[in-house]
Order: structure tokens, then sequence, then C-alpha cells
């Protein structure tokens, strides 16, 4: 069953006919569907209703992408960035996080899911095949959760055996739930990182909403280990709150009991930080949300960081949580300074390109 | 008017008759009888009021301020038109009412967010078909938001409202006022009246005040009473726009105690510097990023001088290489 309620489904004319179409509607029978032929129309009217973030996460709209499907990741300026690639899969989120980015970022408040899979498919072999000589990475979980819609299409396993037949380009799956049973037959030749975003348990419960507890996500991701998964983790936001260190020390402690270090790719360590506009749409739909109660002030991108002091402090600890661990873990920043990276690990990659090749060097030993 | 009400012939009625504590189609707040006091006075009252009978009496359905005025400049009687007793439904003789003043006065905030409560709780009317068609007729956009924020407001104290109108607070301050105790109003109120703060101010004083309260864990009254700003407060010499300044300076610091230790500590170091007014020395905003700033004025040679000499003797200071590391956001 579906963690999450859909009330309705928009299909778009256009997408009528489409085979994933079928699919998704045979998966969801004793929902409502209405045919749409004015799609804008139908976003416009959603968007004047009060809490139209909420009502779209219960209305999935079936329908084409026509624009580029595969961008690199924004980043932010003037920071160190990983130079991964983002897939748009999938638009908008059934779980809601009150810290999430997309509640003032997407343009189109439905659960949105893209029936041009050839499309997609094609755009990223021809970009992969544009560049033989890299290791890229890309991953459908900055749009929406990776794993979330699993249920009504599973279009990972397409994508993991898609990757697997490439040889310069590694999947990440990033998710906060612990749907992966479909996942753990494929022939996935280690080109599918699966990784989980992770918090301390207070934390998902008082600002995950619907994502899957820390126990089953470990545990899920124990599953995929099992199968031969490269694994990822991102404690991404790390969230400053009181009690905060005991939090994410047995958050740490509780993964590495399942969880064979040697068997983890990367992991990634990343402070709350939101753009301006967020603050306002994110309280007015979670009154009860303590994120934005830490000292947090604009950076240079503009976006609103816990104070540096603040902020290596945590990332000193997490990272010295984790070493304790294994020390060869690969351990990295997500959108900080230079300044910040000398200041937690007393070194700094030159640039977001010489990051990229740290990763690619990474990544090529996990790779079979 | 109405139709109806326009059938309904003139009479001439005895201000005694008339029940004037009977509120039930009333939705004033605050009405300024002066310009229509004077009104009546030069050239009568022009349009008769409209009652309807009870038990006893009548009952003001539109005109409570024409009988106010009449009944202060001393008049025994007064034009009126009256309905029978239930020949209209009390819902339809208040949707009349609001009707008709829409036409001649309009309302201010807080009669709407009375109108708006009599409506939903005195007349039983669904709150879905109060939003479509009384919101649209009061000016306001048709959400469910906008009507909770005037039904909020309506609740609140007689204070909370005089203030709102007298200082024509914006909706989203009115919701931020919604999210507290009725204690906790109270106490805002006697932080902000006093110091007459506009649209932005009065909203970054509810948000630092929310903020603070539920970082520390305490109600907005024990920051209000906190004696640094109550001291504020009392200073006759200082003007209101200098309590809210300081005001302002003591809220950032309760919200934001990890950067008052740091501006604390540079600030220090810096007038341990003894540095000539002509030069000024800051760190990059909020710590984030590297480095000093250094600014100098001058206007001769010898000032010139004078602040090369200042600034070259910085490097033997111990005071200056600690104002470096704390520049990176780092304590000494």
């Amino acid at each position: 069953m579906f963690p999450f309620q859909i009330e309705k489904i928009y299909l778009d004319e256009k997408a009528e006919k489409d085979s994933v179409s079928k699919t998704i509607l045979k998966a969801l029978s004793d929902i409502p569907v209405e045919t749409v032929q004015d799609k804008r129309g139908l976003i416009k009217q959603f968007f004047s209703m009060p809490d139209s973030i909420g009502v779209g996460k219960r209305h999935l709209l079936i329908t084409h992408f026509y624009g580029r499907r595969l961008k690199p990741c924004p980043g932010t300026s003037n920071h160190i960035c990983c130079g991964y690639y983002v897939i748009n899969a999938i638009t908008n989120c059934p779980m809601d996080c009150s810290y999430c980015v997309l509640q003032g970022y997407l343009n189109n408040p439905f659960l949105t899911l893209y029936t041009n899979w050839d499309d997609l498919l094609q755009e990223i072999d021809v970009f992969l095949s544009s560049d033989r000589q890299s290791f890229l990475r890309l991953g459908t979980g900055e749009l929406s959760d990776s794993l979330a819609l699993e249920s009504i299409f599973p279009f990972s396993p397409f994508l993991i055996q898609f990757f697997a037949e490439r040889h310069n380009g590694i999947l990440e799956l990033k998710t906060k739930s612990a749907n992966v049973n479909h996942l753990l037959h494929l022939n996935h030749r280690g080109k599918t990182v699966v990784s989980w975003s992770l918090n301390p348990p207070k934390m998902i419960e008082e600002e995950e909403t619907r994502t899957a507890p820390l126990k089953e996500r470990i545990d899920a991701a124990r599953g995929c280990q099992e199968k031969g998964y490269p694994l990822g983790f991102h404690f991404d936001p790390i969230i400053y709150h009181e009690g905060w260190e005991r939090g994410y020390q047995e958050t740490i402690l509780q993964l590495f009991k399942q969880i064979d270090p040697k068997r983890v790719v990367w992991i990634s360590l990343g402070g709350f930080r939101y753009p301006p506009k967020l603050k306002a749409i994110a309280e007015e739909r979670f009154p009860k949300t303590r994120v934005f109660l830490g000292e947090l002030f604009p950076g240079r991108d503009a976006k609103f960081r816990y104070l540096k002091e603040i902020r290596v402090e945590m990332y000193q600890k997490m990272a010295g949580w984790l070493k304790e661990i294994n020390p060869d873990l690969f351990i990295y920043l997500c959108m900080e300074s230079k300044e910040v990276w000398e200041k937690v690990f007393g070194w700094a990659p030159e640039n977001s390109r010489h990051l990229n090749q740290m990763f690619e060097k990474r990544v090529r030993k996990f790779v079979k | 008017m109405s139709g109806m009400a326009e059938m309904k012939p003139i009479q001439k009625m005895p201000l005694n008759q008339i029940d004037l504590m009977d509120d039930t189609f009333s939705v004033n707040y605050l009405p300024n009888l002066q310009s229509l006091r004077s009104s009546i006075k030069e050239i009568g009252l022009i349009q008769p009021v409209l009652l309807r009978k009870k038990s006893g009496g009548y009952q003001i359905v539109c005109g409570f301020r024409r009988v106010s005025a009449m009944k202060e400049l001393g008049k025994s009687e007064i034009e009126v038109r009256v309905f029978e007793e239930k020949e209209m439904d009390a819902f339809q003789l208040f949707s009349l009412s609001l009707h008709e003043n829409l036409t001649t006065r309009g309302f201010n905030a807080v009669e709407k967010a009375i109108a708006l409560e009599k409506l939903i709780h005195r007349f039983q009317i669904h709150p879905d078909k109060v939003i479509k068609t009384f919101l649209p007729l009061f000016s306001l956009e048709p959400n469910e938001k906008i009507l909770n924020t005037y039904l909020s407001l309506a609740q609140m104290e007689d204070e909370i409202k005089t203030y709102v109108l007298k200082e024509e607070v914006s909706r989203s301050n009115i919701r931020r006022l919604t999210g507290l105790t009725p204690e906790d109003r109270m106490a805002i109120l006697s932080l902000i009246s006093p110091l007459k703060l506009g649209e932005n101010r009065l909203r970054e004083a509810l948000t630092l005040l929310e903020e603070i309260s539920r970082r520390n864990q305490c109600t907005v009254r024990e920051i209000v009473q906190r004696p640094e700003i109550q001291t504020i407060l009392s200073q006759k010499e200082l003007t209101p726009s200098q309590k809210t300044e300081r005001v302002k300076k003591v809220l950032m610091d309760l919200r934001y105690p990890k950067m008052r230790q740091l501006e604390e500590n540079f600030e220090k170091k810096r007038k341990d510097l003894n540095l000539p007014s002509n030069i000024s020395l800051r760190h990059q905003p909020f710590f984030e990023g590297k480095g000093l700033k250094v600014e100098f004025q001058f206007e001769t040679m010898e000032e010139y001088r004078s602040i090369l000499l200042s600034l070259s003797q910085l490097v033997a200071k111990e005071e200056f290489r600690e104002m470096i590391v704390l520049s990176k956001g780092q304590r000494t």
C-alpha cells in the first residue's frame, strides 16, 4: 500500500496512449481520473488554492516533459560543488519534510510523472556517450524522492538496468523510504548507488512527515548491501538542535551496526540551509517546525546558513565520529566554502572540478 | 437600500422606543460620529434608519451610528422604516444591513471581523458560503486563511483591536498576533505602543519575540518584562525611534546569542586597539568569508601619514592578530 494518499489523477491527453500511463492507471485503478487538455490552466488553478503545495502532493499529474531532463546540479555560487547531474524523472515528492526546498522551488504543485521514458533514456545515453573519459554521477533524488513513487510506477528498475550496461556513468537513487524490495533481484553491476538521507529519530519524527523511520531506512540499506549495491548516506540537512550531538552520534552508531563501511561509496554532510523565500512558506505549512530557530544568516549566495562557527563544529564532530568508524570513509561537504572545508578536514579541494575528480577516483574503486 | 425596505413607509419613532443595547445587527467598532453629528446638525437626517419590531420595542437593523448621533444631539425622535417581527429572518436583515453600510460608509478591519464572526457564529452560515459570498463583498480574497485571520481578530482584546485600527496593522501581522496568548498579546502591546512601529518594524519585532520565546521556552511576556527592555521603555529622553533601535538590539542579542558573542569579542578587541576615529576596521557580514576591511579618511598629507603610522603599528598588537582570527568566525 502507499504511505500517502492520492485523491485524483490528472491525465494529460498527450500522455493518454503511453504504456507508462496505462501501468500507472492500472496500479491506481480505484482513484478517479480526469483527462486534461490545458495543463497550464490546471496548474494555475491549483496554485491559487490555499496550501497548494500540500494539495499538490495528493494529486497526480501524468504528462510529458518536453525540455531537457538532465541538468547539472544547480549547486550554489561561491561554494565548492561536486559536479553531480540531476535526472528529472519525477517532479515533487509525496513525503513532506518541513525544510524541503522544493516547497519554494517548483513551478508545478502536482506530483508529476513523465511518461516519455524513451526520450529520457535517449538523453542520458547521448550525454554519457559525449564524454566517455569521465565517470559521471547522475541521480533522480533532487526533484523528488527516488523511490517514493515506485509503488505507482517502478521506474528505478529501468534506470538500474540501463546504467548496468553503461561504462562511464553511475546512478544514485536517493531516498528517505524503505522501498527497495523490488530492486534486490536486479543485476545492477555495481552501477547504482542506493543512498539514504539520514537524521536522528527525533528529527525524522518532528520534521520529516511521511518518511520511513530510521530503523527501516537502515534495514533497507542493509538489504541493498547484501545484494551488492554500493551505498551512499547523506547527513543533510544536519539540524542544529538541543541534543544534536547525541542524536547524530547515535544515528551513526546505529547505522554502522548494520552497514559495512567498506561498502559505502560516499557520505555527505550538509548543514541546514535555505533560500530566503522558503521560511515563510514552510512556517505557514509547518507552524511547529523548529528548523528556522537556529542562528542562520544569509551567505554570499543569499542562502541562509548556520553561523560558520556552528557549521564547522557540526562538520568536525560528524566527520570525527564517522572516521572513528572507518578512517577510509569518503566524506564530503555539500555546498560549502573552501574555507570551511579547510577548517573541518585541514585541507580543501582546489575547486569544484577537483572535488569531481576525487569522486571519479572513489567511484572507480566500487564499479565492477 | 433594498427594494423591500424602500417600500416601507417612513414614520417618526421616539428614540426611547428603540433598544440601543440590542446589537444583533451591529458591526460598529469605534465609530467616528463627529462628522455625522455635524452633518445632521447642518442638514438633518437624510436617510431614515431601518428597524425591526420586537416584543417591547424595536431593534436597529441599519443606522446604529445615526441613532447614536441623534441621541447625542438631544433629539427625541427619528425617521424610520419598520419591518414587522417575522417579516424577514435575522440573516436576511443582517445581510441587508451589511449591503447598506457598504454602499454608504464601508467597514474598517475590525468591523469586517465582527461581521464575519457574526455570520458564522450567530447566523450559522457555513464557512464555505461566507468565503465565497461575503469575503469578496468586503473586498477580501475568498480563502480560508483570510477568513480565519478575521475570525481571530474578532476574538482579540479590545486594546489590540484598537491598535490594529489605529496603526493600520497588516493581515500578516494580525496573523502573527493570532498565535499568541491574550497575556502575551497585551505584553506585546505594552512594548510596541510606545515605539510607534511601521509595518516592517512591527513584523520584525513580532517575529523576534515569537522566535526567542520558542527557542528559550519562555513566554513573550517574560521577554518583554526583562529589565533591559523595561529600562529602555522608561527612558523619557529617548525618541520612539531610538527606543526601537535599542529594543531591537536587545532582541537580536537574545535571538542570536552566538553571533552576539562574536560581535562583542570583535568590538572589544577593536576598542582595545585605540584606533583614531578616521580609521574603521570591519569584519565580513555575519563573519562569513575571510578577511577584515580597513577604511580610512583623510584631508591632508599629515593626516595620511598619521593613518599609515597607526596602521603599521597594528602589526605588533596582539589584539589585532586576535581580530584576524575572529574575522574568520573563530574564537580566540
